[in-house]
This record gives C-alpha cells, sequence and structure tokens, in this order.
C-alpha cells in the first residue's frame, strides 16, 4: 500500500521556477505518467519525489508521511534513469544485489531474491556479464531489475526507454506493462513520448512549463482535453486548431473557420451549450478524424479542395483548404488521387472542441 | 579504416616506425648507459671509446651498500681465502670494507637515503592524491561559491618555480625546526602535487556520470557511500594516472631535498651525487646507485600500466 501526494510544490533553478503549484495525488498500484515536453518539469518532480532534488515549498508526502526532508535513502523509492546507470564496475548480480546490500540481509536471502528477481526478467544467465557487454534492451532489464529486487515502496522510472531503438521500444513497453500488472507497484513513469503514455498510464499527468495541464485516463486526456495544449500535445497526427466564428442560421447552428463564407453545420444545442460565448473569440479544435471527408456532394458536405496527402500505410492524411485555413482529415488509403481535387468535407459535431482563445481553456461543449 | 593500402599509405607507415626507433634509441640511450656501467668493471667505465662489450661485475653494488677505505697493503693470500666474495670482489678492487671493534661490516650512506626515499615519495603521494580525490569531488559534485576563483588559485601554486622560495622556505622550515626531517619533506611535496593531483583528478570525475551515484543514493546509500563504493572504483584509472605523476615528481625532487636535508631524512637524488666527490670518483658506485633508484618508478608504472592504458569510457551509460 502506497500513496504519494504532491501539495503545493514548488521548486526554483535560480530565477526560474520549474515547478509551479503542483498538487497531485497517486494512489495505491497506480501507473502514473508524466507527460511533457522537455523542460517542462516533470523529471524535477520525479527526481523530487526520488529525493534528488530539494523543493522550496510545498509538501511531498508517502503514504501520508512528509518526507521532503528525508533523504533519498531514507524514502524506500527505486528508480530506473534514462543511461541505465548500471555500476560498470560490477557484474549483473553485484549491479542487482547492490541495493540489498545495503540493508541487513545476509548472503543467502540476497542471493535468493537476486536470482528470483533475475528469473522475473528472464536475464538468470547475464548474471555474470559485466554491463558493457549487455545489449540496450538488457541493461534495461538490468536496471529494472536492480529497482525492483527491494520490492520498494514506490518504483519512478526517468525515460527508461528513451535511449533504445523503436523496435526494441516497443517490447520493452510491453514488458513494463507487463511487469507492472504482475507486481503491482505503484509507478511513476516519465517520458515525453505521448504514445507511450496512453500505452502504459491508468492516468496521464501532462506538465506544460511547470504547470500541471491536465490529469486523466489516457481516454479522458484524448478525448476531453483540457486545454489548447493538452489538445495539441496529445494525439497523433495533431488536432486541426482553427479561429472559428459561431453564427446562428435558420435550423441549426453554423461554424465557420478561416473566414470562409460558408460555415460548418452544428446541432442548435451548440448554442446554448456555448453559454454566451458564441459570440467571442473561439478556438475550434477537431482531431483529423473528426473531419469526414465525401467524394460526391452531400446534404450538410461544404465543397473543398484537397492539397497534399501523406500516405501513412494504414490511412491517409489530407489537407484540405477551409477559407484560409488547413483542415487535416483522415481518409482511408488511397480514398483521395492527389492534390486539387474536389470534395466534400463537414465537421462530426461529437468530435469537436471548443476553446476559449485567449485563455486556451476548454469550454467543456460536448455534442 | 581503408581495407586496401595504398604503396605511399606503406612508405609513410615505414618511414614512421623509423622515426619512432630513433626516438626510442635516444630516450633509452642514457638508461643503456646508467644501466651498463653500474655492472662494469671500474677500469672500463671511463674508456674512451666506450666500451661496450664486458664481462659484467657485480662489485659496483657491493661497494654501494659498503663503507670502504683504502688498502696500503694487498691482502694476505689467508685473508683473501677466508673472505665470503662479496669482500672479495672489493679486494679485487684495491679497497677494504670497514668494520667495527666488532667485526659487523659498516652499511654505506645508501641504503637509509633510499628508504628515506621512499618513505617520502609514497606518504606525499597517498596524502596528496587522497586530498586531491576528495576536494576534486567536492568542486565536481556539489555548487561552491567561487568555484572559478578557487580553481584558479589552486593552479597558480604552480605559476611560479617553487626553487624562487626556496630560501623563505628554508628558513620557516628552520624556525619550526621541520628541516632535515620526513615530515618537512612529506608536507612539501604533498603541497607540490595537491594542485596538479586536484585538477587532474577533477577532469577524471567530471567524466563520472552523476546518475551512478544517484543511483546508489536512490539504493539506500549515504553520499560517503557511494563515493567510495562507485566514484573510488569508476576512477580507478585517474587515481592510478595521478598517482604515478605525483610518486615521480616526489621521487625526483632534487633541489628542496638538498636545501631542506642533510643526515637524516636526506633522499637518495641529493646523496648519489655527493659520492662524486669524495677521493676519486668511482662511477660505476654513483651509476649502480642511479640505476637501483630508477627501479621503483619502473616497477610502480609498470604495475598501474592496465589502469594507466585503460579508457574512461568503457561504462554502461547510454547518452
Amino acid at each position: 500500500m502506497t500513496q504519494i501526494e504532491l501539495r503545493g510544490v514548488q521548486k526554483f533553478f535560480g530565477a526560474v521556477q520549474v515547478i509551479k503549484d503542483l498538487n497531485l495525488k497517486i494512489d495505491d498500484n497506480e501507473f502514473i505518467v508524466l507527460l511533457g515536453q522537455s523542460g517542462c518539469g516533470k523529471t524535477t518532480t520525479l527526481r523530487a519525489i526520488a529525493g534528488l532534488e530539494t523543493i522550496d515549498q510545498g509538501d511531498i508526502l508517502i503514504d501520508g508521511k512528509p518526507v521532503q526532508h528525508l533523504k533519498a535513502a531514507d524514502r524506500d523509492i527505486a528508480m530506473v534513469f534514462q543511461s541505465f546507470s548500471l555500476y560498470p564496475h560490477m557484474n549483473v548480480y553485484e549491479n542487482i544485489a547492490f541495493p540489498l546490500r545495503a540493508t541487513r540481509k545476509s548472503r543467502s536471502e540476497i542471493d535468493t531474491e537476486v536470482r528470483s528477481v533475475a528469473k522475473t526478467l528472464q536475464i538468470s544467465d547475464l548474471l555474470n556479464k559485466k554491463p558493457s557487454a549487455l545489449s540496450g534492451g538488457d541493461m534495461q532489464r538490468v536496471a529494472i531489475g536492480r529497482a525492483l529486487v527491494r520490492r520498494p515502496k514506490a518504483m519512478l522510472m526517468d525515460e527508461p526507454i528513451g535511449a533504445l531503438d523503436a523496435k526494441l521500444r516497443e517490447e520493452m513497453r510491453a514488458e513494463i506493462k507487463r511487469l507492472h500488472i504482475k507486481q503491482g507497484s505503484t509507478s511513476i513513469y516519465v517520458t515525453h513520448d505521448q504514445i507511450e503514455a496512453m500505452s502504459l498510464a491508468d492516468r496521464i499527468v501532462i506538465m506544460h512549463e511547470g504547470v500541471l495541464q491536465q490529469v486523466g485516463t489516457p481516454d479522458e486526456v484524448y478525448s476531453h482535453p483540457a486545454n489548447l495544449f493538452v489538445a495539441q500535445f496529445v494525439g497523433s497526427p495533431v488536432m486541426n486548431v482553427a479561429e472559428a466564428t459561431v453564427a446562428e442560421n435558420a435550423s441549426a447552428a453554423s461554424v465557420s473557420v478561416g473566414g470562409a463564407a460558408t460555415g460548418f453545420e452544428f446541432p442548435r444545442a451548440l448554442l446554448s451549450k456555448l453559454n454566451g460565448h458564441a459570440g467571442g473569440q473561439l478556438t475550434l479544435g477537431i482531431r483529423p478524424e473528426g473531419v469526414l471527408v465525401r467524394r460526391e456532394a452531400t446534404d450538410g458536405f461544404l465543397p473543398v479542395e484537397t492539397q497534399i496527402v501523406e500516405p501513412l500505410g494504414s490511412f491517409d492524411i489530407v489537407d484540405l483548404k477551409v477559407g484560409s485555413k488547413m483542415l487535416r482529415a483522415r481518409t482511408k488509403s488511397g480514398f483521395i488521387g492527389g492534390a486539387g481535387e474536389k470534395v466534400y468535407a463537414r465537421i462530426d459535431p461529437s468530435q469537436a472542441h471548443f476553446f476559449d482563445a485567449a485563455s486556451g481553456k476548454s469550454l467543456g461543449v460536448r455534442l | 579504416m581503408a581495407a586496401v593500402r595504398t604503396s605511399s599509405e606503406i612508405t609513410f607507415n615505414r618511414i614512421a616506425i623509423v622515426i619512432v626507433l630513433l626516438v626510442t634509441i635516444i630516450f633509452l640511450a642514457p638508461i643503456y648507459w646508467i644501466a651498463s656501467t653500474a655492472f662494469k668493471p671500474r677500469a672500463l667505465a671511463t674508456t674512451i671509446p666506450p666500451t661496450v662489450i664486458f664481462q659484467p661485475e657485480i662489485s659496483p653494488f657491493v661497494k654501494l651498500f659498503t663503507k670502504r677505505s683504502q688498502m696500503r697493503n694487498p691482502p694476505t693470500p689467508e685473508e683473501y681465502a677466508a673472505a665470503p666474495w662479496w669482500e672479495r670482489v672489493v679486494f679485487d678492487g684495491g679497497e677494504k670494507i670497514v668494520r667495527d671493534g666488532k667485526g659487523e661490516v659498516q652499511w654505506s650512506g645508501y641504503p637509509s637515503r633510499f628508504l628515506n626515499s621512499l618513505i617520502v615519495a609514497i606518504t606525499s603521494t597517498v596524502l596528496a592524491v587522497g586530498m586531491g580525490t576528495f576536494t576534486a569531488y567536492g568542486f565536481s559534485r556539489f555548487k561552491v561559491k567561487g568555484e572559478a576563483d578557487l580553481l584558479f588559485f589552486i593552479l597558480s601554486t604552480r605559476m611560479l618555480p617553487p626553487v624562487v622560495v626556496a630560501i623563505p622556505m628554508f628558513l620557516m622550515y628552520r624556525a619550526v625546526g621541520l628541516n632535515d626531517s620526513h615530515l618537512g619533506l612529506i608536507i612539501l611535496y604533498t603541497a607540490f602535487n595537491l594542485s596538479f593531483s586536484v585538477w587532474l583528478m577533477k577532469g577524471f570525475i567530471d567524466e563520472i556520470p552523476k546518475e551512478y551515484e544517484e543511483a546508489a543514493l536512490v539504493d539506500g546509500y549515504t553520499r560517503m557511500d557511494a563515493f567510495f563504493k562507485i566514484v573510488l572504483p569508476e576512477a580507478a584509472t585517474g587515481i592510478a594516472a595521478t598517482a604515478v605523476f605525483c610518486f615521480i615528481t616526489a621521487w625526483n625532487e632534487y633541489a628542496f631535498a638538498l636545501i631542506m636535508t642533510n643526515r637524516r631524512a636526506q633522499t637518495a637524488p641529493p646523496f648519489i651525487p655527493s659520492q662524486v666527490g669524495s677521493g676519486l670518483p668511482d662511477w660505476t658506485v654513483i651509476a649502480a646507485g642511479t640505476f637501483l633508484f630508477l627501479l621503483p618508478v619502473a616497477i610502480f608504472t609498470f604495475l598501474l600500466r592496465n589502469h594507466l592504458l585503460r579508457g574512461m569510457s568503457f561504462g554502461a551509460i547510454r547518452k
């Protein structure tokens, strides 16, 4: 049972504030991913929890007890580094045994535990090798083994697979997930890769410039981004974002993008849900799969011209010119032949997001 | 690397080998000279042209370690027959070994000077490298106020030739009673080497990724543990290299040893040439003393050769 809580954590590096009033509660056995661009404060947050970085204000609680004044060694937390940090002068066995040697465990107890961890991670045959003789994936397994062997209260991982090549990264991602399901320890994982975050996390914590942007399950974060930053950071290909004007016509609402003369048709309910924001500066967000494309004229679809087609194998991404703006749509592969074709598009209202253009905050409109 | 060598590359390689051989010969010539003279009979040491082929003798080493005096009369055949082999080689040179009232052989000053050299060089090396490593670790890992200025100050102690301060140092040492003492020389050589040791070790420790220690800190160790269990083994290469340089400096130091010591704490460098002046110079004995004096540095360097050669970057850090 391990809960970790951050209360009003602030951290400065000189005059630069890298963590701004961070509040977060992590439940037992939860797999939390801190996601953000480099320099957003996610690694600093992780290091603060580990005790490798001091904080300037606030509390870090592990199982309800404040630990911000404890040394790293006394927090009973394990960490896997991006560089793996295997001690080069020790073999794999000694590397894994190293955390146990800091405790008062007997030689035979240590041996049993090292061998059992090695078995779980399928590295039993590597125990006598030096780290320099290992492949990247094996190094990472050893690093995870060294973190697991002490049965710590929590596992912290700082981009643990960021240094591996793409194929191995995918394998190790699955392995980390399997291991977490099997071992079930509270885990905090830092990455800048949103695919990694989506696939691993129970909940994703998105940070930007030291400020927490949104906490939620991968689905929540993807389907209901709290602001423009989250909307554009999560999801690939990136969400279309455009300034929009909402108007009312006879039977429905109309949303025009990029100064186009005619707008996309939306249900009338949009007007009431926008709740007075309709006249203000709005930003429309729509993921490429929310832009529907037809080849022939259909009711409610606007005529548009295709620009660039990017074939991505399982689907194509097509740029559509709407007014002065470009909307990217996701189509079946080969659906559009090339640039300059006349097609018809509409926006799926149930996938549309509306943001306040000034603050970037989501208006919470769900149709 | 090109798989096929062009003829110009082969020519270049041959020229390079010739140059390397020439340089090696130039560097090794004095060492050959000393080593061969150390085993020559006295009469052949100063011949012109030099004698290259000769029957090697051990007598210079016997003479080096014993006190001798000139003999007016050669020993009687009985005396000669009764003497052990090492005394006979001295008789052959027209000298005899000085014995005290009880008939015990009198040692020369060389063994104690050699021991002094060992004590002073080893102790000052351990101190300089030890303190240098701790200081370098501090500078490398922690934010130190005025770090650049402090490091420059440490470096600046090397900016003037040490002999410049020899006279004031001598007066200070005499005032506090440190002259002709082991401690005095140890302090002096440690101070010489410390700045060098700090700078060299800082370079080596900077190369060791911080993550190693951070991993140890998270794994339940104190910073001190992490230093001894992780940083020291990782810095072994650097420590070995620094130790070799410090040892050589302290071992070879001549000027201060000459000024600061005369008997009790005198090291070998000022002692060996001092033997030239007494009576007729016996160059074979001087060469024997120099030859033995060269050995510790050679052995020390040989023992540490793997550490000196091994690169720093064989670790398991991925960047």
